[in-house]
């Protein structure tokens, strides 16, 4: 695969994916075109014995992500501390605003996961393999992050998913 | 039948939602910043080319510079004799020897 080729195919996913962590859009096209740069650079990196090309771009991602992160912010808390979002959700008028504020403010690795999982559809296998645990911890978190968004984005119940529901 | 409880979304609810929570398309000046050659004739290329020095290195050039062109602009201090007037009748007068026999 030629490094124009690899971008075609890929540069929207991993500019999606920087820009779902980061929630800024100079960050998320700062690290795609580093990603990139370094395809371009050392192609051999990417082994296809070791995993797929989705695994290989969506970690060079995350840890292109998590540097700037670093960088910007200090230390990230890793180990499940909460970082508050940007918004309140309560606040904000749009449903997209509020998703993005409420997956914002779950702990890092719960974000990375739903991220990974629900909006770039990648599989508990890969996510394990991208952020290097196992699939138990995956499915873990993404249940604890998917119980808290449910909590958060309740005022935001579509009217639709309302109606006829019943206890 | 209870009142609809309002504290959390369902599964398929939350699954409903989180679509809504879509990612700007990519700028299209990626391709051309990491496939510039793709896109420009080597002439062009050429024209728009830079590159980058260092602050300090780019001082002492400007420095430079401006002493090269302020020593070739200003003439200098060439002392100049005003009692010295042009020749205007050359007249040639051989002085031979006393001993030169012709």
């Amino acid at each position: 695969m030629t490094p124009q080729q690899a971008f075609d195919q890929h540069h929207q996913a991993v500019y999606s994916f920087a820009w779902r962590l980061t929630h800024r859009r100079d960050i998320a096209e700062d690290i795609t075109q580093e990603y990139f740069l370094a395809f371009i650079r050392a192609p051999h990196r990417f082994d296809p014995a070791k995993g797929s090309i989705k695994v290989f771009l969506f970690s060079i991602t995350r840890n292109l992500a998590l540097k700037q992160y670093r960088d910007d912010r200090g230390e990230l808390p890793l180990d499940g501390s909460e970082r508050l979002a940007g918004n309140d959700p309560r606040e904000s008028i749009a449903i997209s605003s509020a998703v993005a504020s409420a997956v914002a403010s779950l702990p890092h690795l719960q974000q990375e996961a739903l991220i990974l999982f629900e909006y770039e559809g990648v599989t508990l296998e890969e996510i394990a393999q991208i952020v290097g645990a196992d699939i138990g911890t995956i499915k873990s978190r993404l249940h604890r992050g998917r119980e808290r968004l449910r909590r958060i984005l309740a005022e935001y119940r579509k009217e639709g998913n309302t109606h006829g529901t019943v206890r | 039948m209870e009142p609809f409880d309002n504290d959390e979304l369902t599964e398929q609810e939350l699954d409903a939602i989180l679509p809504d929570w879509k990612a700007p398309v990519a700028p299209a000046r990626l391709r051309a910043a990491l496939f510039p050659e793709l896109r420009m004739p080597w002439w062009k290329r050429l024209w728009g080319a830079s590159f980058r020095i260092p602050l300090p290195v780019a001082f002492v050039l400007v420095i430079l510079l401006v002493a090269a062109t302020w020593r070739w602009a200003i003439p200098r201090d060439v002392p100049v004799r005003n009692d010295l007037q042009p020749v205007k009748e050359i007249s040639l007068r051989i002085i031979r020897n006393a001993d030169f026999k012709n």
